[in-house]
Parts: C-alpha cells; sequence; structure tokens
C-alpha cells in the first residue's frame, strides 16, 4: 500500500483543532491562514522545512511519519541512486564509503516508514 | 483472505439523510470518519462525494453494506443506489467486499442479536480520541435515530473488513 502524501488532517482531528488555530501556531499571518493549512492538507501545497518541523511539534509526530507518502518516494529515489554510486569506479576504493552505500541501496526496503 | 494487512479502506455506510464514511489503515488506525447529510438529488450527491473520497484517500478496498442481505432491509432509492456504487467500482477496478449487518454484529459484540448502540459503545471504547464524543445518547422508543450514528455505522463496517485478532 502507497502512503498518502500526508497525514495532516488525520492529526489535526485527532487533537480536534481548527486549521484556523493550526495556521496562527503555524506563524502564517493574514485574513485567510486557515486556506494554507488546507492546501496543505488537500496536497495542493508542499510547506516548507520550517512549516513541516513546526507541524511535527504541534502534532508530537515525526516528520517522516507525518508526511509518509512524501519520504517513501524520497526513500525509493535515494535508493535508486544509491544503487548507481554502487556501480560507479573510484580511484581510491574506501571500504566505508562501499559499506554506506551497500547500507543505503539495502535500507530502503528493509526499513519501511513507521506510519 | 486479506494478503496485506496495511490495505487501505473506505467504508461507505449508505443511509436515507446521506451517507457516513469511514477510513482505515489496519484495524488500529482510523484515518478519518464522519458522515455527509445529503438533501436534494440523494443519489447523484452521495455517488460525487464517493468519488471525491475514492480520489483523496485511493483506498484499495470499498467496503460496502450487503443490502440484499436475509437479515436486511433497505429503502428502494438505498438498494438503486448500492447498485449504481458497485457498478461505478466495477469500473474503476475498485474492490469491493460486502459486509451483512449479521456479520458486523458477531464480529463486533459476538452476538448476532446485539443493538446498535452497543455497537457503537464499543467502538467509541476503541477509538476514544476519534469517536468517543461522537457517540450519541441511547434512542428511546419515541425518538429517531441521531444522525451520528451514521458515523459508527461506517466504522462497524470498516472494523468487521479486518479479520480478528487472535
Amino acid at each position: 500500500m502507497q502512503s498518502l502524501p500526508n497525514y495532516l488532517q488525520s492529526q489535526r482531528k485527532r487533537l480536534s483543532f481548527s486549521q484556523e488555530e493550526v495556521a496562527f501556531l503555524l506563524g502564517i499571518r493574514g485574513m485567510h491562514k486557515g486556506n494554507k493549512v488546507c492546501r496543505d492538507e488537500n496536497f495542493a501545497r508542499e510547506p516548507s522545512l520550517q512549516e513541516a518541523l513546526a507541524y511535527e511539534v504541534i502534532y508530537g509526530r515525526p516528520v517522516r511519519e507525518l508526511f509518509a507518502g512524501r519520504y517513501e518516494q524520497a526513500e525509493e529515489e535515494v535508493k535508486a541512486r544509491a544503487k548507481i554510486l554502487s556501480f560507479r569506479k573510484v580511484r581510491k576504493p574506501d571500504v566505508r564509503r562501499q559499506e554506506a552505500i551497500i547500507q543505503l541501496a539495502a535500507k530502503a526496503s528493509v526499513n519501511p516508514p513507521i506510519v | 483472505m486479506i494478503k496485506n494487512k496495511t490495505v487501505r479502506i473506505l467504508a461507505i455506510a449508505p443511509l436515507s439523510r446521506g451517507l457516513g464514511y469511514a477510513v482505515m489503515e489496519g484495524p488500529d488506525k482510523l484515518l478519518a470518519a464522519g458522515n455527509k447529510a445529503i438533501l436534494r438529488h440523494k443519489n447523484a450527491g452521495a455517488l460525487a462525494w464517493v468519488e471525491k473520497f475514492i480520489r483523496f484517500y485511493q483506498p484499495g478496498v470499498l467496503v460496502l453494506p450487503d443490502v440484499n442481505a436475509a437479515d436486511t432491509h433497505r429503502a428502494q432509492r438505498i438498494k438503486t443506489l448500492h447498485r449504481q456504487l458497485l457498478g461505478w467500482a466495477k469500473q474503476r477496478q475498485l474492490k469491493v467486499k460486502l459486509i451483512s449487518a449479521t456479520q458486523q454484529r458477531e464480529r463486533l459484540l459476538g452476538n448476532p442479536k446485539g443493538t446498535k448502540h452497543a455497537m457503537a459503545k464499543s467502538l467509541a471504547e476503541k477509538f476514544p480520541v476519534e469517536l468517543g464524543k461522537r457517540l450519541p445518547p441511547k434512542r428511546r422508543p419515541w425518538m429517531s435515530e441521531d444522525p451520528r450514528m451514521d458515523i459508527f455505522d461506517a466504522v462497524g463496517l470498516a472494523m468487521t473488513f479486518w479479520p480478528p485478532v487472535r
């Protein structure tokens, strides 16, 4: 099963917050500040790193859990790039580097995100 | 038999006022639950809402009540809506699971003759954060059913989908 891009809406409802209240906690200003939270929840907008971390603080869940779909996507992409990197020839072979790349390529399939 | 225990499911309970819905990712994770009152063109409105839910949550399985089961009586309009939903799901190659009222009661209460309120109460105890405040008072004989029961109907359907934990 593919995770949803984010689980912001279910987390907000768990705490009974309104979108306007979450926007205030995020530090968004303006007349219709709840709209930005609405767009985040409907996958129409991607929050900045600062806002993503603020979501983690508000909901008490790690970013990788709140944005599970995006995390899985990033994980797959890194895994694919790590495989390419493992085939790249280097002048001075380094055991630590090689181990790190192998672990990275294998990690994505072994360690699924906790949601 | 469910091979993938982490499938996302959407349970829809079409009722006279509109519909109840529940989205779950596993037996312990209730993502969303609620009810939608539809005033005019109920079947068309309900189909539009279901389409919206499916586009948003992208479920793997659509769970519906079995309106043609021996233990169930539904209005002709609900049966028509049910047929439309089945046809619509088939068009989009979405898996459908039908659950009868008896199956639901046996799974949630262990008793095929349990009441809806008992079922709702057990669900509210299982999901206190999501459903605790939404549990309506017990219906008395002179009262009509509380609209909030739609939510519990849908969550009950969704819960029955998962195999019991042994």
